[in-house]
């Protein structure tokens, strides 16, 4: 233990002897100044954003229904315009915790590409929070001008719950379209 | 022992809900609907062009769409009811062809309300329906449904 006391008081007798207090703020000026610098530097930032996902994808796990459901090109997704719940904390079939989900609501069919057959979805939005703003799609497959009110995405189809603010849209499966109309 | 009675109880409940669930089925397989050309068609139609709206059993409600469930094939028994189910612009303006809407409009009134379909019911025909919605009610549909509901009979 001696041994440590002495060398410490010589390194410390040392460093006084050798600096000045002005060289210690002049060391930390460059310091800062260096750090403040140095996240300017192109330091594989790109892996942090464009390169990578903003979500983590989200899969149902069964081939019946592929895809990332945090992704806009998920089948169900085909006429879908707005924020995917799936990444408001909600899930494809369900709305996130504090929300409602409007019983008015846009159906539409898109394509199962597991079966290549035309599933009747629909897209309830939830409602009663602002807006999540996390994953915004907009794909309008089928959507049909303003004039067409109950086929057309642009409308808040909030209007049947509590409250008329939106949150974020579900893509529901209603049912299985018929291979041959009458 | 208690659990292979319980299993036992639980067949038991199982093949009586089967037995019930089975002959409800077939009641209504045996149900004949006039004017419904394909049941199927039409329950897929319901759900593109009106269940948004209406929700999946017809109830609706009265500030946004309308019910229909217990309601819709009372409009049959006032004058110009049967007019004014073809004339709504929900039913008027919807795109399907003549054939597909007859279909799925004689289909509803079996579907959301059976017990008011008069006895003599003669079916919507795809000749009707074009001659309704080619006059459908514009901005007074809410006077007009007010008008022919106030004149259902009391009961």
């Amino acid at each position: 233990m001696i041994g440590f006391d002495k060398l410490a008081e010589r390194l410390t007798r040392s460093v006084a002897r050798q600096s000045s207090r002005r060289s210690l703020l002049a060391l930390l000026g460059a310091g800062i100044t260096g750090a403040a610098a140095f996240p300017v530097l192109p330091v594989a930032r790109a892996a942090g954003h464009a390169g990578g996902p903003a979500h983590q994808p989200v899969t149902s796990g069964n081939p019946q229904d592929p895809g990332d459901r945090t992704s806009c090109d998920y089948w169900r997704y085909c006429a879908i315009d707005g924020f995917l719940c799936t990444c408001c904390g909600g899930s494809v079939n369900a709305c996130p915790p504090g929300t409602e989900m409007s019983p008015i609501t846009w159906i539409g069919t898109c394509t199962n590409p597991a079966d290549n057959r035309a599933y009747i979805i629909s897209y309830n939005d939830c409602c009663g929070v602002s807006s999540c703003g996390q994953c915004l799609c907009n794909r309008n497959e089928g959507d049909r001008p303003q004039v067409r009110p109950q086929s057309n995405n642009d409308y808040n189809w909030c209007i049947g719950a509590q409250s008329s603010v939106y949150n974020c849209s579900t893509a529901v499966i209603v049912g299985l379209a018929l291979d041959k109309p009458l | 022992m208690t659990s292979l009675w319980r299993a036992g109880a639980v067949m038991l409940a199982g093949a009586v809900l089967a037995l019930v669930s089975g002959r409800a089925a077939t009641a209504q397989g045996t149900g004949i609907m006039a004017g419904v050309v394909d049941a199927r068609q039409a329950h897929e139609d319901y759900m593109l062009k009106c269940q948004g709206c209406h929700r999946p059993d017809g109830s609706g409600d009265d500030r946004t769409a309308p019910p229909m469930r217990d309601t819709v094939a009372r409009f049959l028994g006032v004058p110009g009811g049967r007019a004014f189910l073809g004339r709504v612009p929900g039913v008027a303006t919807t795109n399907l062809d003549d054939r597909r809407l007859t279909n799925l409009l004689n289909w509803t009134l079996y579907r959301f309300d059976p017990a008011h379909v008069p006895a003599g019911f003669a079916p919507y025909t795809p000749e009707e329906i074009g001659r309704l919605r080619a006059d459908p009610i514009r901005l007074d549909r809410v006077e007009t449904r007010a008008r022919l509901v106030a004149a259902f009979p009391q009961r």
